[in-house]
């Protein structure tokens, strides 16, 4: 089924020279260590936490409303230390999902109401489901769908995952229109 | 991606009668067939590990009995576990300490101690009495299995039996051999053959010294006197947090733990890189890179690739007796301009051969887990002409549909081009979307699902050689692509039948 066209306030986005769509509606902390690589899109109540280390995301990421991206930590003898977190290109992050990975692989789809565990490694193409929790430095391999509390692998995704998430990604984009003022 | 997340709403009729959405088909490019991942063949490329992604050859996952030799899962939740480094004050320091002996400062340092532990459920290799290791990865102990003995025995005793099965088959197809060719050739008067030459001169086919693992091999026996049970067994009360699911003491077959003192961290299982191949011409479908990390693919046929992709983009609910609109997407995946008409699944011309169900069958004799007796949701006729159950009927355009090929920069091009056409809604690039009329028969009772079969014939261009022929192509000349017209039957599922 062809995606459907959602529509957003045009007052309440925030559209970029490179094509980032961020909802004003927002928590980004830190906002000098976000970066955004082109087409990516924040929808409102997301919170990126860049205060504690640097987020680095692709292009044609989608982060939904109510997401938590928030660097991983790692306890030493000596406190703890937080720990850069990178996204690939073509992700999409579902609603009120809160990922703590230290890497997440490109064309990587997660669910809504997912917890990502500190410093997980998401390789590339790979597909957490809705309601999964993964739990602290889970390594989720290529072409693997995880599911479940704590998620485990249930099967595995077609060879041609790559194109299917930039489809998906890239329509989602064309797809979230602004509302035309009548 | 919207095809993980979403139902099937389109399924295409694979050669074999299976449906099935476009993302697990296969395209031979050989057959110019469309193959599912029950009409191929599936192998092992290489074995690795999920969790630290190293490669491992597979001799050696054979060996290892394809486990991970560094990482290892939760006996209790079987999450992967990982390594936690304690600082412990060396044992031997602190006694000296104590002693009030002069001992040197650095050996007071404290040193770095590994244990393993779940951050799902909390198990630790503590728990169970495992010391902590002073290296970070390795050297945990290996437990041996209780009958190791036996399983040797078994394990020897089943080799010999399987060799001299071999030895007895192939003794059996040179006898034939020889029975056919009325003449004993000279290499095999000669050389080789010695099992021949005994043959003819009447002694038995084998010689049996090499069967010593048969000969001392003791069966099993079933023993009558079992341990008694003990005498508390009704009375004492149970403590269920102390005992193991039926999962845990699965997972270490060997060992089998009672209680939850005796867990053992288990070995991670490998994974595997597949790679499919068409049964039927034997050529590569896909093949991944060795490496495990890599996610490319050094051929990759998929009739993502190269089948005309059908999208429904919406419908009005189907109500019997009436006539309701439909609203496709075609896609030309191919980097080559594709002729797309839309048929009636009737209309297919019949397949001019149907594959020889001998070489299918053959192929299934390699292949051990296939079944052979139908399986769900195929069409049981052959793909083209099939009576799929369907509830409405697509009403074709009698127009070509000309796609243009595949080009990643359009996406930068301007907005759609809407056509004034009633059919085409609009084209974008190698897509097009159409507007079809789906009517659905007044006898259809409301409540069932409502499905529509829709037909295309679309033009191929191959660019893969013909196979070299018997008279030999000429030297130099590049092989001209070649094109084909093919057809396809995809199945929509249209909601249900509201009255």
């Amino acid at each position: 089924m062809e995606l459907q066209d959602t529509y957003y306030n045009k007052s309440e986005y925030v559209e970029t020279a490179s094509g980032n769509k961020v909802s004003r509606q927002t928590v980004l902390c830190g906002s000098q260590n976000i970066i955004l690589h082109g087409k990516v899109i924040v929808q409102s109540d997301a919170i990126i936490r860049g205060d504690l280390a640097n987020v680095k995301t692709g292009r044609f990421c989608i982060i939904s409303k109510g997401s938590v991206i928030r660097p991983p930590f790692k306890k030493f003898s000596k406190g703890v230390a937080f720990f850069p977190l990178q996204m690939g290109d073509h992700v999409f992050v579902g609603e009120n999902t809160v990922v703590n990975a230290a890497v997440v692989g490109s064309y990587v789809y997660i669910g809504k109401n997912v917890v990502i565990g500190r410093r997980c490694v998401l390789k590339d193409c790979c597909m957490i489901e809705d309601n999964s929790v993964l739990p602290a430095e889970t390594v989720v391999p290529s072409f693997a769908r995880y599911s479940g509390s704590p998620a485990r692998l249930i099967t595995t995704l077609p060879e041609a995952m790559p194109d299917l998430m930039s489809e998906f990604t890239k329509s989602y984009y064309q797809h979230f229109l602004p509302t035309t003022v009548n | 991606m919207a095809y993980l997340t979403q139902p099937d709403y389109v399924k295409y009729i694979c050669s074999c009668g299976q449906l099935k959405p476009i993302t697990s088909l296969y395209f031979c490019r050989h057959c110019l067939k469309i193959r599912c991942g029950f009409c191929i063949c599936h192998e092992v490329d290489s074995h690795y590990c999920a969790n630290c992604l190293e490669n491992m050859p597979s001799s050696e996952a054979r060996l290892k009995k394809n486990r991970c030799s560094s990482c290892f899962d939760c006996p209790s939740c079987f999450h992967t576990l990982s390594t936690r480094a304690t600082l412990a004050q060396p044992r031997q320091a602190a006694q000296d300490a104590a002693a009030g002996g002069d001992t040197k400062v650095e050996n007071k340092q404290p040193k770095k101690m590994y244990y393993l532990s779940c951050f799902n459920c909390r198990w630790t290799s503590r728990d169970v009495g495992i010391p902590d290791q002073p290296v970070a990865s390795g050297g945990w102990p290996e437990r041996t299995n209780p009958f190791t003995t036996r399983m040797n025995q078994l394990l020897d005793y089943y080799k010999a039996i399987a060799q001299q099965e071999k030895q007895e088959k192939l003794e059996r197809e040179r006898k034939k051999f020889a029975i056919r060719g009325k003449y004993i050739t000279l290499t095999d008067k000669t050389g080789l053959t010695g099992a021949m030459a005994r043959n003819i001169a009447g002694l038995p086919s084998s010689d049996g010294g090499s069967s010593s693992a048969i000969a001392n091999f003791v069966a099993s026996q079933a023993s009558e006197d079992v341990d008694e049970l003990p005498e508390d067994i009704y009375t004492k009360e149970v403590n269920l947090k102390q005992i193991t699911s039926m999962a845990q003491r699965l997972a270490s077959p060997e060992w089998q733990p009672a209680t939850v003192s005796r867990l053992h961290p288990l070995a991670k299982l490998l994974s595997v890189k597949r790679s499919q191949r068409c049964r039927a011409c034997d050529h590569n479908l896909t093949k991944p890179e060795y490496n495990p990390g890599s996610i490319k693919f050094k051929i990759e046929l998929l009739a993502y690739y190269h089948v005309p992709e059908v999208k429904v983009i919406s419908f009005e609910t189907i109500k019997p007796g009436e006539k309701s609109a439909l609203l496709i997407k075609l896609t030309n995946p191919t980097g080559h301009e594709m002729q797309v008409r839309l048929l009636q699944p009737e209309d297919l011309p019949q397949p001019e051969e149907r594959e020889e169900p001998k070489s299918i069958e053959k192929s299934l004799e390699k292949s051990l887990n296939l079944e052979k007796e139908p399986l769900p949701e195929t069409v049981p006729d052959k793909p083209s002409g099939v009576r799929v159950p369907a509830s409405s009927r697509v009403c074709p355009p009698s127009m070509t549909l000309s796609l243009p090929q595949r080009d990643d920069a359009a996406e930068y091009d301007d907005d759609a081009h809407h056509d004034t056409d009633d059919v085409i809604l609009w084209r974008k690039s190698n897509k097009i979307a159409l507007r079809l009329e789906v009517v659905t028969e007044s006898t259809v009772a409301s409540g069932v699902p409502a499905n529509a079969l829709l037909a295309l014939e679309y033009s191929y261009r191959n660019t893969v050689p013909p196979p070299p022929t018997a008279g030999g192509t000429l030297a130099g000349t590049t092989p001209a692509p070649r094109d084909h017209t093919l057809y396809t039957t995809v199945l929509l599922d249209l909601g249900v039948v509201s009255g």
